[in-house]
């Protein structure tokens, strides 16, 4: 398959390329939003086309009877493993917002009529480990993730591959998160030598009362482009913080929406970004605030070090505000690690090479100890330290 | 006289402007140099040069320390080799914290010698001493490197690297400024501790006030790029009363 065939078609075309013949709505959306170019706004940093115009090799996503594990494993886009006691399921989807944003949110839903279903109960921890085993393939799938009322849930997600190479993962989560409850979400993702890309469509709506917590740690190289919208209802809140360490000639990063919907919600959203080697990092992120969100209280901040002269980060932090009782502040600043500070650490007799990493580390920590399991702390660091020793051996 | 660091001739500039014009000193082992001289004189450049900070660039002339030439040495080369220098306004680094960084110092030094790194454990336990004679409370090691630290807290953990790290030519910038009188005795205090009779200390110095506290054995005025006169304590007084102006060059 190869996506690019997708552009500039009408609603029965694309319906006919991709041999669907219900979801007509979905398909009209698709359509009328258009297969993501250079100029989308969205995707405007980041080089879509080179991912979307590739023949890819097509997989049969047939489920599969799913094992007891001690986390959820999802192995090329079909779940082979399961806690006990967590229901996990595929199921059709008609959970699918209607206003989204992004054109490859619908796609991947065409692509993926059939979700797998996280329904969590309790105040639990859960990890979900994506596996990627295919090479030259376009893997696609959706999640969908609930929880419970007044529920505390925290998730791990990590990522996986054989070694593959030239693969394009679309994926995406749409998640409920249920009055008075809380879902915390740490993403940990290391990519490298052009194993795959990916685009992850996601869409979360945070109910009364409840509260999201988003901390993402993308590190390496590669092409990943996460795509946000979260809509948040009264006294709702949405923590998102980003981290990114890119390399090499990577391309990746957010652009994401926070939506204010209900009255009293508030979002705070931190990126953290450092860039080394020829790579260029994405913070798109837009703020809106609702005529319904009276007293919103929205925080926006992007921070960046550049590494490397040929280094890129393209920031855009952007508020969009349709009231006046609210209160809201947003800044990006890029530069460089501080000479008098280098040299202070090497006055000490620390190399320059350890140096730059605690500095590098000291800028990133602010996000990294955000993350209150001290193991997971931990591994985030020694994932953070084996990609910048990788990329800068003395 | 034996000598543990020789400065001969050295011409140094920050940006276009030269700042050392032909600096002889030479500094003898287990003693201690004071540097006096007027604003603008070269006493900040010349510890910069020896510790080869990124501002200067170094025109002509050597600085040997153990009769090797350091001028191609990194600064952190120069470090590992037994050259500290105490900063006049140590930077401040957020989210480094103070006991890492004491201890990945410290480390990098043992690692140099060939010997044993130290755990967390094993280093506080050293540490818990040093702490205490200075009068720093436990709770600054745990805090972000010189985050917020008063001028004095700034100096005082200063101090506590150079105990930690044992280095031998030991270059203190102005450290007596924004000291009182107590937090001035307790850095003294640390410092004399040093004094073993192996290491040698350059005071770069406006004022005798701290010449009170930590005994010269030479005092080198600096002029206009050059050392213009060398003499023992007793400079001293003669300066006060009459200020650099009335040196003559030696």
């Amino acid at each position: 398959m190869n996506l690019i065939t997708l552009k500039n078609k009408n609603a029965q075309e694309v319906a006919s390329l991709l041999d669907i013949k219900e979801r007509n709505s979905l398909v009209e959306m698709f359509s009328t939003l258009g297969l993501p170019h250079k100029m989308t706004e969205e995707y405007h940093y980041f080089d879509v086309k080179k991912l979307l115009d590739v023949e890819y090799k097509t997989l049969n996503y047939v489920p599969k009877s799913i094992e007891e594990g001690d986390k959820i494993e999802i192995v090329d886009g079909v779940v082979t493993k399961a806690p006990k006691g967590l229901r996990v399921y595929s199921e059709v989807s008609e959970n699918v917002d209607m206003e989204h944003f992004d054109a490859l949110y619908y796609l991947g839903h065409l692509l993926s009529p059939r979700v797998i279903k996280i329904e969590v109960d309790g105040d639990t921890h859960v990890e979900i480990l994506h596996k990627y085993t295919q090479s030259d393939a376009l893997i696609h799938y959706r999640v969908e993730i609930s929880n419970q009322a007044n529920r505390h849930v925290t998730m791990y997600e990590n990522f996986e591959t054989e070694e593959i190479k030239n693969t394009l993962v679309l994926y995406g989560y749409d998640m409920n998160i249920a009055q008075d409850s809380t879902l915390r979400m740490v993403r940990l993702q290391t990519m490298s030598g052009n194993a795959y890309s990916m685009v992850s469509s996601h869409k979360i709506t945070v109910a009364k009362n409840a509260s999201v917590v988003l901390k993402n740690f993308d590190f390496g190289g590669d092409q990943a482009l996460q795509v946000l919208k979260v809509e948040l209802g009264e006294h709702a809140h949405v923590d998102a913080g980003h981290l990114l360490y890119l390399n090499d000639d990577s391309k990746r990063g957010t652009a994401s929406q926070i939506i204010h919907r209900g009255e009293h919600s508030t979002s705070k959203q931190v990126a953290k970004n450092i860039l080394d080697g020829q790579a260029r990092g994405i913070f798109d992120a837009l703020i809106r605030v609702e005529k319904t969100a009276k007293f919103t209280k929205a925080e926006q901040n992007s921070k960046s070090i550049l590494l490397h002269k040929k280094a890129y980060m393209a920031s855009k932090p952007q508020l969009e505000i349709y009231i006046d009782e609210l209160e809201a502040s947003h800044g990006a600043t890029t530069g460089q690690l501080d000479e008098k500070q280098l040299f202070y650490l090497q006055s000490r007799g620390i190399s320059h090479l350890e140096a730059r990493k605690i500095l590098v580390i000291a800028f990133a920590n602010t996000l990294i100890e955000t993350v209150k399991d001290t193991r997971h702390q931990e591994r985030i660091k020694n994932a953070f330290e084996e990609v910048f020793y990788a990329s800068n051996k003395g | 006289m034996s000598t543990v660091m020789k400065i001969e001739n050295l011409e140094a500039k920050i940006g276009d402007k030269q700042i050392l014009k032909g600096l002889n000193l030479e500094l003898e082992p287990g003693k201690v140099h004071a540097i006096m001289g007027p604003n603008g004189a070269g006493k900040s450049t010349l510890s910069k040069a020896i510790v080869g900070h990124y501002d200067i660039e170094v025109l002509g002339g050597d600085i040997t320390f153990k009769g090797k030439s350091i001028l191609e040495m990194e600064p952190e080369e120069r470090a590992l080799e037994g050259i500290f220098l105490s900063f006049q306004h140590p930077v401040e680094i957020p989210g480094v914290n103070n006991a890492y960084f004491l201890r990945t110092a410290l480390n990098a030094k043992r690692k140099h010698q060939g010997k044993e790194e130290l755990n967390a454990a094993e280093f506080l336990r050293e540490m818990k001493s040093h702490l205490a004679d200075l009068g720093m409370k436990s709770d600054m090691i745990s805090r972000s490197l010189n985050e917020g630290f008063s001028g004095g807290e700034k100096k005082r953990n200063e101090i506590l690297q150079m105990l930690i790290l044992e280095p031998e030519v030991i270059i203190l910038d102005e450290i007596d400024s924004g000291l009182d009188i107590d937090a001035l005795r307790q850095v003294s205090e640390g410092i004399n501790k040093m004094k073993d009779g192996k290491r040698t200390f350059l005071v770069i110095t406006h004022y005798s006030r701290i010449l009170d506290y930590i005994e010269p054995d030479y005092i080198h005025v600096l002029k206009d790029g050059k050392v213009i006169k060398t003499a023992g304590a007793e400079l001293v007084p003669y300066l006060e009363e009459h200020g650099y102006d009335g040196i003559k060059e030696d």
